[in-house]
């Protein structure tokens, strides 16, 4: 019973998560909790969604309009450009650059940082894990 | 009249050498933490580059770091703090002196700093916007001794940019 218990969590949790390593699991589920908590509807995060919040422009921190785009660019597998400073970003999807999404203290802190930077507040749960998806499915 | 003119000249000359103007050489900057955290989006400045005030008011304003979010967690900004703070142009260490005090807080621009300026004011606009400078804060652009810390001129190279004469 247990053993079907962790089978049927494994798919149902664990399907779109599949890759992360366990910590960052850990760190998705903790979202999903408060996703659920936010919105009792919530089912599972979203690739589409996620795409939308990394593409859509806003009025950002600089007052200047912005996307997750104009410093990662629209390739996630290619590589980035500060366009303040010119310093080059290595690529952010994990399947061209295996060390992203891998270190939960680092994808906290550039999740918070860049929200702010683009969208002038902090993600949502339902926006950080959306966006961890599209990411990840690069 | 004249006289007061040569004395300020005089006096400015001094002032110029006192803020760091002949030094093109400051420690290169190691620290791994420092090189991670700050480095990832900029050249990583080497803390000889300001006083400690002004270090200490940026590592306490990260939180719109030039327009940018920048915060760190409690711990790695205390010690990326004290290695700036100990290695500033005003730590023992440091051979290369700023004449600040009056503007440290008001002015954490590096790229503003006054011995910054008179080393890149004759620099053409469109030579600084090319794509492969783009900015000033890009230091090894052009400055290919700039992680050593070593901005002397031998070291310059700076791209499509023949002449100081050309514009």
């Amino acid at each position: 019973m247990k053993r079907y218990i962790i089978g049927l969590s494994v798919c149902v949790f664990g399907l779109n998560a599949a890759g992360f390593n366990p910590s960052m699991q850990t760190y998705i589920s903790d979202l999903k909790v408060q996703a659920k908590k936010d919105n009792s509807g919530f089912i599972d995060f979203d690739v589409k969604r996620g795409e939308k919040i990394f593409l859509s422009k806003h009025i950002g921190k600089r007052g200047d309009e912005i996307s997750c785009a104009t410093c990662h660019t629209q390739n996630l597998t290619a590589t980035g450009k500060n366009p303040t400073t010119n310093k080059s970003i290595k690529p952010l999807s994990p399947s061209a650059n295996s060390t992203r999404l891998t270190d939960v203290a680092e994808v906290k802190k550039w999740l918070k940082r860049n929200f702010n930077d683009v969208y002038k507040r902090e993600g949502t749960a339902l926006e950080k894990g959306d966006v961890l998806y599209f990411i990840k499915s690069k | 009249m004249n006289k007061k003119i040569i004395t300020n000249t005089i006096l400015l000359s001094v002032l110029s050498f006192a803020e760091g103007y002949e030094i093109n050489r400051v420690a290169p900057a190691k620290n791994a933490i420092y090189q991670k955290e700050c480095a990832s989006c900029h050249f990583g400045y080497q803390p000889g580059l300001l006083p400690k005030q002004t270090w200490g008011k940026i590592m306490n304003t990260l939180d719109n770091h030039f327009g940018t979010d920048a915060s760190l967690d409690d711990k790695t900004k205390a010690d990326i703090t004290r290695y700036l703070v100990n290695n500033s142009s005003d730590s023992q260490n440091s051979n290369f002196r700023i004449n600040n005090k009056n503007n440290s807080i008001k002015n954490l621009r590096i790229t503003k700093m006054p011995y910054f300026l008179r080393e890149h004011n004759e620099i053409p606009k469109k030579i600084i916007a090319q794509k492969e400078v783009g900015s000033l804060l890009n230091c090894t652009a052009c400055n290919k001794s700039a992680e050593k810390g070593i901005y002397s001129e031998g070291y310059i190279k700076v791209p499509n940019f023949r002449s100081w004469d050309d514009d």
